[in-house]
């Protein structure tokens, strides 16, 4: 039985915010920059396992091997709670949360991660990785039937990475699909993906997140959009599609001839819409549901005191990994652009009280530019401005603006700022990070900045900042993924400063930096490579055109009666559930 | 026509309520010990001397934002109902006095805007446009008025055969003379009891648009501390009940003066028909 | 009653839908935030969003969408909604029933126990039995919906455990037939009192208003003058008269139903229309959403003429056809 008491501070809870819903909480994930990527590390099936002491990826509950341990034949029911029916079920053609929430136990990607995202065996046994990356050959399993029957072979592999991933994904479009040259099967159980020059981070872009497989069969010939598969589908996964009410619930059972020997055990999945989070931690106490993926902090540490319910904390979000909360500052703007005042807004935010306050302790101080759940990027002692009001005070006078007794600071010679206008400093951010607005108001109204909070749909959010460019600064969950080339390169160099959503968002403009981030790609030994990341993040620390708040962490509740969870992919595949 | 019954408990009751709120409204940097805004305690502190209320997730005094956040209500309230109060007068006065086709065209103006509820019309407008305050009044400013013009028009219906209105149009007097001097003073009543009314409900619409994520977050308002407050209920009572409690003592306020008031308006059903339908 | 009036009441909702869904068009349209996102995800590069664009035709005018929507609508087309990949039409009633179940039963029940608490209430007029219920009536309305709701849940679903908290059907039952509908029923119960609440005092409070009126009336005191039982006076002669505007009021809340269904849609999970406003309205779902605004137009104009029909029937002292 996996039940866990969270027993340390560190790892109590989660904020409402931080992991609310299937598609609000992840704010962006993985993007490359639309800069074609270049070949990066030769064999890049090794990630390096060991995780520093700050890493965040503790689980408190182990996640069950695949190995089914003690089971009854009768797996029972689980019900789960997502936040928002996504209206179809189609992973391979959005990177939405919700649709992936809802659909993922259905499909298969050639890989699985485990928890270090280290690339398992799935739908592929094994894999050739040859001509420095840019040829890589995959062995696909010859057990594996889509759910109606027919055998799965390296033409639904050929079919789903041409027709649709590459053309509706749009996360493995804009990344594998400008690499791609073409796929050949010479047999059934054999892809070879060939690029154009070698590609690094595929292994890493191949799970059913990223790449979930489609049965071509079922979708050769019609318009994948319309697809009526999309609504009932058919796939390889251990879960078969059996009902579906809008908006009320989606019915999963059994597969009983899933290429897993012994999975999955549970006889149902039901799929549960209850779009507010209050009411899904009541659903969870009264028994109507069994699985929620993320608690609001405050009921966290009461649930998980309380014995009856085990926890899984992840670095995954339901979108991508190792995501921080980052303050990004519009270096269009006079007032901005003066690293003095980026400075001392950072010396001015306490960023425990974030992790405290905000995010109940779940999650760790960002350190760093770069997550340090990425360790072989990561730079454990870099010097990043601390909470000290008083240098924050120095630094706003010094860059001129000056504060009368208590009041809000106003310019007096700053450049391209009319004298006497005052520093007021709007945020942009999602209605669900209100929190961190709130905050910042708070902490900076003390050395006479004051924030204006504007909590904007997604929509308008995105284009706000990215394509108006229309903010002061703005607080976006960026996740930096697995690799800084998929998730970190693209918030700082100058060419993806464009209307793209979770792009460049500073307006950060580094040749050095550019530099380093194009060394880097084409560095293949792991030393030097972190060595070239070191350099790039003491420029980042100096020039601040981001400030790293808090690491954030989620965790998943469900009731000691099941077990046998994975916090991510297909959490439900070797679980069960036991009721008296 | 509406007479005030003196002496009637509930009035009082509603009075003695409606102070309870207005007064630290106007006098709210006077009365909150805190900057709302401000990190004044530690995190979720309970109800204690040093903080009346407690304190919310963020540590921030929750007596400091609850008084703050009557002005809040009361500007929104006030910011919807003196502009609606003023269109739905004049086309209610113009549309009941005058007739005929105007009448007729300024009738199903305010029909068509009342066929979207004012509820729905704000969700999309914030969800689309923003969820500044300027856009809370705007839209329901705009959606507000045709309840008191409809209020307003059947009251003039009444009023302009009464014998002294007559008289004056014999006289000779021009519309708008008339209209003014003559119509007008009678309608104080009736815009008065719609006027309230309408500040009461815009305080739970405004409420309500906070749960659902629209409320502006720059403003300490009642509704946005109460659906803030949603996820701390078991884990902090507090959060919830202040700001809860302060909403219902405003509105039922409200309520009690205009219910006792309207109790002695003498068999006008419009008057009670328009009364009901504000929150539609 | 005159079927010609009916008529002439129907074909005036026209121009009127046709009003609703040209502004409801241009107001969702005119927004910033790009539908785009909504439909294509958000890790993209410019030449697929162009791409996507173009596919739902987002790139053409504002006039040319307008027109092609309205086309398409004169020939009962509602569109598709590009992220839920149905037609508005299956979306919007996949969901009706379930609204219409809780804001007709919510209305019902609304009305009766508002008329009841009315009546024993405007019958006693300032005396204890009236002062309860006035207050209690006036509290409810007086509480925000979604803290009724969620008080409603911690009481009546957590700590008694009489109700379950959320959802249309127990998850993990199978049941069918008289089964089936006791488990809804039993689903319906919180949801349905709490929307019901707020409607309760507004029907509670004018029908005991209205009551209090038609007993001061000069013929009730002539009647009771010549003896007539109270009871006789207050159900065959003040009742009556006083409920005519009570119904007409609660014709007028239809739309108020609705507004206040989506705050109850979300608090307890019930896969209704309110919450697909909210959906709709945060993936900027246009099809859909302006599905909505036809739609909710059309029921408030409905039960508009509804209300408008029965009063002049019931009230002999208005002609029909005679502009309210």
């Amino acid at each position: 039985m996996i039940v866990s008491s969270c027993s340390s501070d560190d790892d109590a809870t989660v904020t409402s915010d931080a992991v609310s819903s299937a598609s609000d909480t992840v704010d962006d994930t993985t993007t490359p920059d639309p800069t074609t990527p270049d070949p990066t590390t030769p064999d890049p099936t090794t990630p390096d396992t060991t995780t520093p002491d700050t890493a965040p990826a503790e689980t408190t509950a182990a996640p069950a091997d695949t190995q089914p341990t003690e089971t009854a034949s009768d797996g029972g029911t689980l019900v789960v709670a997502i936040s928002e029916d996504p209206g179809q079920y189609n992973p391979a053609l959005t990177t939405s949360g919700s649709v992936h929430t809802a659909s993922e136990l259905m499909y298969n990607g050639l890989v699985s991660y485990d928890e270090d995202f280290a690339p398992q065996p799935d739908l592929a046994l094994s894999w050739d990785v040859e001509e420095d990356g840019a040829l890589y050959r995959f062995h696909l399993r010859d057990d594996v039937v889509w759910h109606d029957g027919t055998r799965f072979t390296s033409a639904d592999v050929k079919y789903t990475f041409e027709n649709v991933l590459t053309e509706f994904h749009s996360r493995t479009t804009a990344s594998v699909g400008s690499v791609l040259v073409s796929i050949d099967t010479p047999d059934e159980t054999t892809a070879e993906f060939r690029f154009s020059e070698p590609y690094a981070p595929l292994l890493q872009q191949l799970d059913v997140t990223e790449a979930p497989i489609l049965p071509a069969h079922i979708f050769e010939g019609s318009d994948p959009q319309e697809n009526p598969a999309n609504l009932e589908p058919i796939g390889t996964g251990p879960f078969m599609f059996s009902s579906r009410t809008p908006d009320e619930e989606l019915v999963l059972v059994k597969n009983p001839d899933y290429f897993k020997e012994g999975l999955p055990i549970l006889d149902e999945v039901v799929m549960r819409v209850i779009p507010d989070e209050g009411s899904q931690v009541l659903a969870l106490e009264s028994g109507e549901v069994d699985w929620l993926w993320g608690v609001p902090g405050p009921d966290l540490e009461r649930l998980s005191s309380d014995g009856n319910y085990g926890t899984l904390n992840t670095l995954v979000n339901p979108g991508g990994a190792n995501c921080i909360m980052t303050i990004g500052f519009n270096l269009d703007r006079p007032a901005l652009q003066d690293v003095r005042v980026r400075r001392a807004v950072a010396h001015g935010l306490d960023r425990q009280a974030f992790l405290d306050r905000v995010e109940f302790g779940q999650g760790n101080v960002a350190t760093a530019p770069i997550s340090s759940g990425i360790p072989t990027a990561y730079s454990s002692d870099l010097d990043l401005p601390g909470f000290d009001v008083d240098e924050a005070a120095r630094l706003l006078d010094e860059a001129g603006w000056v504060r009368d007794g208590d009041g809000i600071r106003t310019a007096q010679g700053v450049d391209g700022v009319e004298d006497g206008t005052a520093l007021t400093i709007g945020v942009h951010l999602f209605p669900n990070f209100a929190p961190y607005g709130e905050l910042m108001k708070a902490m900076l109204l003390e050395v006479g900045v004051e924030v204006e909070v504007n909590a904007l749909e997604r929509a308008t959010m995105v284009e706000e900042v990215f394509t108006e460019r229309n903010f002061d600064t703005t607080v976006i969950s960026y996740c930096n993924g697995t690799d800084p080339e998929i998730g970190i390169r693209r918030m700082y160099v100058s060419s993806n400063i464009a209307p793209i959503p979770f792009s460049n968002a500073a307006g950060y403009v580094n040749p050095e930096v550019d530099a380093l981030f194009d060394e880097a790609r084409q560095t293949v030994d792991p030393e030097a490579r972190k060595a070239i990341y070191r350099t790039l993040q003491e420029i980042l620390v100096e020039e601040l055109p981001y400030l790293w708040l808090v690491e954030t962490t989620s965790t998943r509740i469900f009731t000691s009666e099941c077990s046998g969870f994975r916090a991510f992919g297909h959490f439900a595949e070797a679980a069960s559930c036991q009721r008296e | 026509m509406t007479r005030w019954r003196k002496g009637s408990r509930g009035s009082w009751v509603g009075i003695a309520l409606t102070a309870l709120v207005a007064i630290p409204a106007v006098f709210a940097s006077a009365v909150a010990p805190y900057n709302p805004f401000a990190i004044a305690g530690p995190p979720l502190a309970p109800p204690s001397g040093t903080h009346l209320m407690g304190t919310d997730a963020l540590g921030r005094d929750l007596f400091s934002s609850v008084v703050h956040g009557a002005r809040t209500s009361l500007m929104v309230g006030v910011g919807v109902t003196v502009p609606a109060a003023c269109i739905g007068l004049i086309v209610g006065m113009t549309a009941g006095y005058v007739g005929g086709w105007v009448d007729g065209a300024l009738m199903r103006v305010t029909e068509f805007i009342q066929i979207i509820p004012r509820f729905f019309l704000a969700i999309v407008v914030l969800a689309i446009f923003g969820d500044g305050y300027r856009n809370l009044v705007f839209v329901l400013a705009i959606s507000s008025w045709p309840v008191i013009g409809r209020a307003i028009r059947s009251q003039v219906l009444v009023i302009r055969e009464l014998p002294y209105v007559e008289a004056a149009r014999m006289l000779g007097a021009r519309t708008p003379r008339v209209l003014r001097r003559e119509v007008l003073p009678s309608m104080w009543p009736t815009l008065s009891v719609m006027s309230a009314l309408l500040v009461a409900d815009v305080i739970l619409i405004e409420a309500s648009l906070s749960f659902l994520g629209l409320g502006d977050p720059n403003r300490a308002s009642w509704g946005r501390l109460a659906s803030d407050a949603q996820q701390y209920l078991r884990s902090a009572w507090w959060l919830a009940l202040f700001p809860g409690c302060a909403i219902v003592v405003a509105v039922m306020g409200v309520n009690l003066i205009v219910d006792r008031s309207s109790v002695s308006a003498t068999g006008d059903r419009e008057m009670m028909r328009s009364q009901a339908a504000p929150s539609s | 009653m005159n079927r010609g009036y009916v008529v002439r009441r129907l074909w005036q909702t026209l121009p009127m839908l046709f009003g609703v869904v040209v502004i409801g068009f241009l107001l969702v349209h005119m927004a910033p935030g790009d539908p785009v996102l909504a439909l294509a995800g958000e890790n993209g590069d410019a030449a697929y969003y162009a791409a996507m664009r173009e596919r739902y035709g987002l790139d053409r005018s504002l006039v040319d969408q307008l027109g092609t929507y309205l086309s398409r609508l004169a020939r009962g087309d509602l569109g598709s909604s590009a992220i839920q990949k149905q037609p508005v039409s299956s979306v919007i009633f996949s969901r009706l029933p379930n609204t219409l179940l809780l804001a007709g039963s919510a209305l019902v029940l609304s009305s009766v126990i508002g008329v009841v608490a009315g009546v024993w209430a405007g019958a006693n007029q300032d005396g204890p039995r009236d002062r309860l219920i006035s207050s209690i009536t006036l509290l409810l309305y007086a509480v925000p919906g979604f803290w009724l709701g969620q008080l409603a849940i911690l009481w009546f679903g957590l700590r008694w455990g009489w109700f379950p908290v959320q959802g249309r059907t127990d998850a993990r039952s199978d049941a069918t037939g008289l089964a089936h509908l006791l488990d809804v029923a039993h689903h319906l119960a919180l949801p349905m009192l709490v929307l019901a609440s707020q409607q309760i005092a507004v029907v509670g409070r004018l029908t005991r208003a209205g009551l209090i009126v038609e007993l001061a009336e000069p013929h009730i005191d002539a009647g009771r003058a010549r003896g007539v039982p109270e009871r006789r006076i207050l159900f065959r002669h003040a009742l009556p008269a006083s409920l005519l505007p009570v119904m007409t009021v609660i014709g007028n809340r239809v739309g108020h139903l609705v507004s206040g269904a989506v705050v109850v849609e979300i608090v307890f999970g019930w896969p209704g229309i309110g919450r697909l406003l909210v959906t709709s309205t945060t993936d900027r779902d246009i099809p859909v959403l302006l599905g909505l605004f036809l739609l909710i137009g059309f029921a408030v104009l409905i039960a508009n003429l509804i209300t408008d029909v029965a009063y002049h029937r019931l009230d002999p002292r208005i002609r029909v056809g005679q502009r309210s």
